[in-house]
């Protein structure tokens, strides 16, 4: 996960790379610090590093790292004959290796040697059975099949041991999402807001959850999560501020005909209605008519 | 009667949703098509234009009934409705009409019964570049008497036309240059509101 500030310096670094302004080795430092996937530009910047043995050995030690690097992105470009050439370099360079071992168990991956796969990351996690990525190779490859109830079962078998691996927990609820199963999904993000309460992204897609699923409850704890977000990124998410238009008019429908006293106060969305107004007006004026509508259309 | 109905797209909607899917290669994306039953003929819809919507998340409400209020707003004063939905899958190997389609398609035919839904042919679309088959790297999906969406037969491909017959050239050109990196959709308009998910400058 990445902040804007991150994503804006990962974009300016790359942009100068892609300028000629340098700063290559920097660029693949921060996308691999960020777990960003950019395999394009890692490959393209991390191979004019590895093919010139000057700049190859200024690297150090590091230089296998970025072995490594270059061989997981020439997977995900295809370029099959990079990745198995990197990889050769490092098993010559750690012969017992179960690090690289992995990345061999990848590259039939990425040939869709599945059975294969399979095997070699069997015997990897013989001798570690708690190894992390290995498991979510599993995942992934279960994913990659169409196998998606496979990819649900080791993801929670996964969790199961590893449950403060917050990211696969986003994975799980995305693919419960993508499934339809919000009520899954919504678990998932009940878990990460209990270990990070801090982090906006897992308060607004429960909120997004709980307005799909839907039902008066949920969108009054919807719009709970949506103003939670709306502190913790200081009024200035957008999605926020739309999802207490949202469930507001939601609640209004739902909650027709029933006790006035049971109507909550008007001020939360007015005051999302003017924060995006005066957004709109500012940065995106020629939308601000149709933001109008929106708001319109929610009788806000 | 629907039976007997033709779609006629334009090559900048064909264009710009074909882009929206390269520029999101590891996730499913989808979009709106935007369209009337051409005037002059009752048997065709006419798509003249698309917008982009996701690339994450697909499945969720809020950001999704934002967009469509938005779209149908801007493009009811062209006097152009929503006529329907585009889908492209997650995985190249996937080349089935998910739920979240049908739902999506389904709730679409409430409000413009003649719509259609269009999914991306990931194998047509490997292909163009060797330019052995050009025909459109897109599928064409319609709703049957029974509300199933089905894909519109082994002669689906004269059901749905385009209009530009260079289409696929242009889109390949574009490939070629990278071009799918200046799309935007809806989802980036939602993160940034100064990104326009409309795409003015995208074709000048």
């Amino acid at each position: 996960m990445v902040s804007k500030t991150e994503e804006t310096q990962l974009n300016r670094l790359e942009n100068q790379v892609d300028n000629g302004g340098g700063g290559a080795w920097e660029y693949l430092c921060l996308a691999r610090k960020l777990k960003v996937r950019r395999p394009e530009k890692v490959l393209k910047y991390g191979l004019s590093i590895l093919n010139d043995s000057k700049k190859r050995s200024a690297l150090g030690p590091e230089e296998w790292t970025l072995y490594e690097q270059v061989a997981i992105a020439a997977m995900d470009c295809q370029c099959l004959d990079v990745a198995k050439d990197c990889i050769k370099v490092l098993r010559k360079k750690f012969p017992e290796s179960k690090r690289v071992g992995r990345l061999e168990g990848m590259l039939l991956e990425a040939k869709g040697l599945w059975g294969e796969a399979e095997k070699a990351y069997s015997s990897l996690s013989e001798d570690n059975p708690l190894d992390q990525v290995i498991h979510k190779r599993r995942v992934a490859m279960a994913k990659a099949q169409g196998n998606i109830s496979a990819a649900i079962e080791w993801l929670n078998k996964y969790l199961e041991i590893f449950m403060a691996d917050h990211d696969a927990w986003r994975e799980l609820a995305e693919i419960y999402v993508s499934l339809q199963m919000y009520k899954q999904a919504a678990f998932c993000y009940e878990e990460l807001i209990l270990s990070q309460p801090t982090v906006p992204l897992y308060h607004l897609a429960y909120a997004d959850v709980l307005y799909t699923l839907g039902g008066l409850e949920n969108l009054q704890t919807a719009k709970k999560y949506y103003a939670s977000t709306i502190d913790l990124t200081g009024g200035k998410n957008t999605r926020a501020l739309l999802g207490i238009c949202l469930c507001t008019s939601a609640i209004g429908q739902v909650s027709k005909g029933r006790n006035k006293e049971d109507k909550e106060s008007p001020e939360l969305q007015s005051l999302a209605a003017k924060a995006l107004e005066k957004d709109y007006k500012e940065r995106a004026d020629d939308k601000h008519g149709l933001l109008t509508c929106v708001l319109r259309s929610l009788k806000i | 009667m629907v039976a007997e109905l033709k779609y006629e797209i334009s090559q900048n909607a064909y264009i710009k949703l074909v882009l929206h899917a390269l520029k999101h290669k590891t996730t499913a994306v989808n979009g709106i098509l935007l369209g009337r039953v051409k005037p002059q003929n009752e048997s065709v819809v006419e798509i003249i234009d698309s917008v982009p919507l996701f690339h994450s998340n697909l499945a969720l409400l809020p950001p999704r009934e934002i967009a469509l209020i938005m779209i149908e707003e801007h493009y009811g004063s062209e006097g152009l409705g929503i006529a329907g939905y585009f889908h492209a899958n997650e995985r190249f190997d996937d080349a089935e009409l998910g739920i979240v389609a049908k739902n999506i398609g389904d709730h679409i035919c409430r409000y413009f019964p003649q719509a259609a839904v269009f999914l991306l042919d990931n194998k047509r679309l490997e292909a163009l570049p060797k330019g052995k088959d050009q025909s459109l790297v897109i599928q064409l999906y319609i709703r049957d008497a029974s509300k199933n969406w089905k894909l519109a037969g082994p002669d689906g491909g004269s059901r749905l036309v385009i209009k530009e017959p260079a289409a696929n050239v242009v889109l390949s050109d574009y490939i070629s240059s990278e071009k799918w990196q200046d799309v935007v959709d809806f989802d980036d308009h939602l993160d940034d509101i100064k990104m326009d998910w409309l795409n003015p400058e995208l074709f000048k």
